[in-house]
């Protein structure tokens, strides 16, 4: 997983929401059926995908769909 | 099609029916996606095209953030074809929730309370540095509050509160560098854990869950990043195991506990081919497969003893099967164990649809294990209301597999539990007997119908909550009822809870049917009126509806009024009342209202002349 798009499709797999490249950059309670709890299944999946640990405070921090998937990406 | 693209398309709610059957193989990850997919969806969508669909309330209290509880329980009801109405609670709120007669959780009436408690609810009260001794003194603070607010619970509401025993992880114990104290905080532990479950038994509305056995399959407790920064109190993986107990539970309040467990034999119940093998190629009782499967075995029989229905469905000759059962050594179950044993070239479908048919029970009370994939595939594919328990060729793991799903959970179990499959064998001899009868008539009075009506008491209490949670057929008014609202309504100034007992020249059935009356006024009403199907078609019903109508006349009512809601299987008794002499008054959304006169005694129905009726409702009036 590299690309932004790659991510989106993660995030609709995992969590089943209809993202698509507009709700990359808003904030994340402006994502339909958004859910603080999905930041946690997220966070499993993403380190179950890329195999290295992500920092969850950063994570929990994160505003935007774009913010954790450079996390996911940097670390 | 699968749940995602239902999903996608948004026919999810739509095609809610098609929901347990897409659920029935995932995996825990699937399921877990398919739970965050499912608890978005608004149970009142799926209620508006199938209002028949049952809802279960359920509130979520605790210590800790139990977000992540909601998609696992969501998904485990929705396995059942339960939709889920959950309430979460804000964080460490259980005590406010459950303490306050006012508070938010009493008012939004759950049918369900969970209050689930994890290892900080202790430590958190734990002063840093501590010793086993201040741990103990939180835990018994702990359990002494715990059981203040169960007990509280119990008189506000007629739900069912479900405690949890806490896991103790390593990351207490490993403080205390001396192992004395190491041992006497996990004997403390213990005790307060012992004292949790105890609640069940002394609490009639408490549940109390033994998270232990799912901690014992290797499930992680805790997950420390989770724990730390969301605040999380049990792992995810525990939750989603805690939400299959619950999923159970609520199947089992909503009274769609299953009743009969049908097995396969090659390969299930043995190893080896019957057919091709003989008996004594089987393996069963010698070797270490042979083992396997007599262990096996003996799971099932210890079900069958709690009043599990065991049956047989085999491709196989009958004589075979028969001799196999009756002789073969190894053998932990035999032919008396089962109520019927079917083997021939049918396909399986079919013979659990007429199994279903000679037992009186809906298909959908059947779970079914088999070690063919082919078997399972098609029985789900035909009879997706049927649970399956798809086993391999490896028996050593056949019990886990068995196990895995609570299928037959139950609040208690009482003597009426342990003695149903020998009612049904003997329902099975009284079928042949009436076959040897020219007329319907004839076989009645030859077979000797007592019936006894009597109030409920003490052991009664809890068969009549059961029977208004298992019966689906003759069962007028639907209200499910646990044993302390059965409790109380037996002990009301102006209600009465009466048992129907009945037995014949085969045998005591036991207690087979419960009415609820209420005394308002002049009126009596009929709040409910429930018949176990094992005793339909004999006339006890009109013998037990004379007795309670001519019962209210001689305390000087005017009238009885009774009502029928409908449930997915109860239309037989739509017409119940009517036939019985009463008027319809009124009919709203398919729920009928009746009134009897009692003015004129010939207009109450005489009980049938073949039954010796007894009954003992002055006193008690």
């Amino acid at each position: 997983m590299t690309t932004i798009d790659d991510f989106l499709v993660l995030v609709r797999h995992e969590i089943g929401l209809p993202v698509g490249p507009e709700h990359a950059d808003v904030p994340l309670d402006q994502v339909p059926g958004w859910d603080s709890m999905h930041l946690l299944a997220l966070l499993t999946a993403l380190e179950r995908q890329t195999g290295r640990s992500i920092s969850l405070p950063d994570v929990l921090e994160a505003e935007s769909l774009h913010e954790i998937h450079e996390l996911a990406v940097q670390s | 099609m699968t749940l995602s693209e239902l999903h996608g398309s948004g026919r999810l709610a739509a095609c809610y029916p098609l929901v347990p059957g897409l659920l029935a193989e995932l995996d825990d990850g699937e399921l877990e996606r398919a739970g965050r997919l499912l608890s978005r969806l608004d149970p009142d969508e799926v209620l508006r095209a199938h209002p028949s669909t049952p809802v279960v309330a359920v509130a979520v209290t605790g210590h800790r953030t139990l977000g992540p509880l909601l998609a696992p329980l969501t998904a485990e009801l929705a396995r059942h074809g339960m939709l889920v109405r959950a309430r979460l609670s804000d964080f460490d709120a259980y005590v406010f929730d459950l303490g306050d007669p006012k508070s938010a959780l009493y008012e939004a009436r759950p049918d369900l309370v969970l209050c689930v408690l994890d290892p900080d609810t202790v430590f958190d009260e734990v002063p840093v540095p501590w010793t086993a001794e201040d741990a103990e003194r939180a835990l018994d603070a702990l359990v002494a509050r715990v059981r203040d607010l169960a007990v509280a619970f119990g008189g506000r509401t007629g739900g069912t509160l479900v405690l949890n025993t806490l896991p103790l992880p390593r990351r207490f114990t490993a403080q205390l560098v001396d192992h004395r104290s190491r041992a006497r905080l996990g004997a403390a532990w213990r005790r307060a854990n012992a004292r949790l479950l105890e609640l069940g038994d002394e609490i009639p509305s408490v549940i109390a869950l033994d998270l232990d056995p799912l901690l014992a399959e290797g499930v992680p407790a805790e997950d420390a990043r989770l724990g730390r920064y969301a605040r999380t109190g049990l792992s995810p993986a525990l939750l989603a195991r805690y939400a299959r107990e619950v999923g159970h539970l609520a199947r089992h309040l909503t009274g769609r506990t299953k009743k009969a467990l049908v097995c396969d034999l090659d390969g299930t119940l043995w190893g080896g081919v019957l057919g091709d093998d003989g008996q004594e190629g089987i393996e069963l009782g010698e070797g270490l497969r042979g083992e396997a499967f007599t262990a096996f075995q003996n799971v099932v029989r210890q079900l069958g003893s709690q009043g599990v229905l065991l049956a047989v469905a085999s491709k196989n000759d009958p004589g075979p099967v028969q001799e196999a059962l009756r002789e073969h050594p190894g053998m932990a179950l035999r032919p008396d164990d089962f109520v019927q044993v079917t083997a021939n070239w049918r396909a399986k479908p079919d013979n659990l649809r007429d199994l279903a048919r000679d037992l009186n029970i809906g298909v959908d009370s059947f779970v079914f294990a088999d070690d063919s994939a082919y078997e399972c595939g098609l029985v789900r594919h035909t009879l997706p209301e049927v649970a399956v328990v798809r086993l391999d060729e490896e028996p050593a793991r056949h019990i886990e597999r068995l196990l895995r799903d609570g299928w037959f959970d139950t609040r208690e179990l009482n003597a009426e539990d342990r003695a149903r499959p020998a009612r049904y064998r003997e329902e099975k001899d009284r079928h042949t007997f009436l076959s040897s009868f020219d007329s319907v008539a004839d076989y009645l009075s030859e077979l000797d119908v007592r019936v006894r009506l009597a109030p409920v008491t003490g052991a009664g209490i809890s068969r009549a909550a059961q029977l208004t949670l298992r019966t689906n057929q003759f069962h007028t008014g639907m209200l499910r009822c646990q044993t302390p609202q059965v409790s109380e309504a037996a002990d009301g100034p102006a209600t009465r809870v009466l048992g129907i007992h009945s037995g014949d020249r085969f045998g005591d059935n036991g207690m087979v049917g419960v009415v609820f009356t209420r005394r308002a006024g002049d009126t009596v009403h009929i709040d409910n009126f429930v018949l176990s199907c094992r005793v339909f078609s004999r006339g006890i019903e009109t013998a037990c509806l004379s007795a309670v109508l001519s019962d209210a006349r001689a305390a000087g009512a005017h009238a009885v009024e009774a009502v029928y809601r409908p449930g997915p299987k109860n239309s037989a008794v739509r017409a119940f009342y009517p036939d019985h002499g009463f008027t319809v008054t009124g009919e709203e959304d398919g729920v009928l209202t009746f009134r009897h006169d009692l003015s004129d005694p010939a207009g109450i129905v005489a009980p049938p002349p073949h039954i010796r009726f007894t009954e003992s409702l002055e006193e008690s009036r």
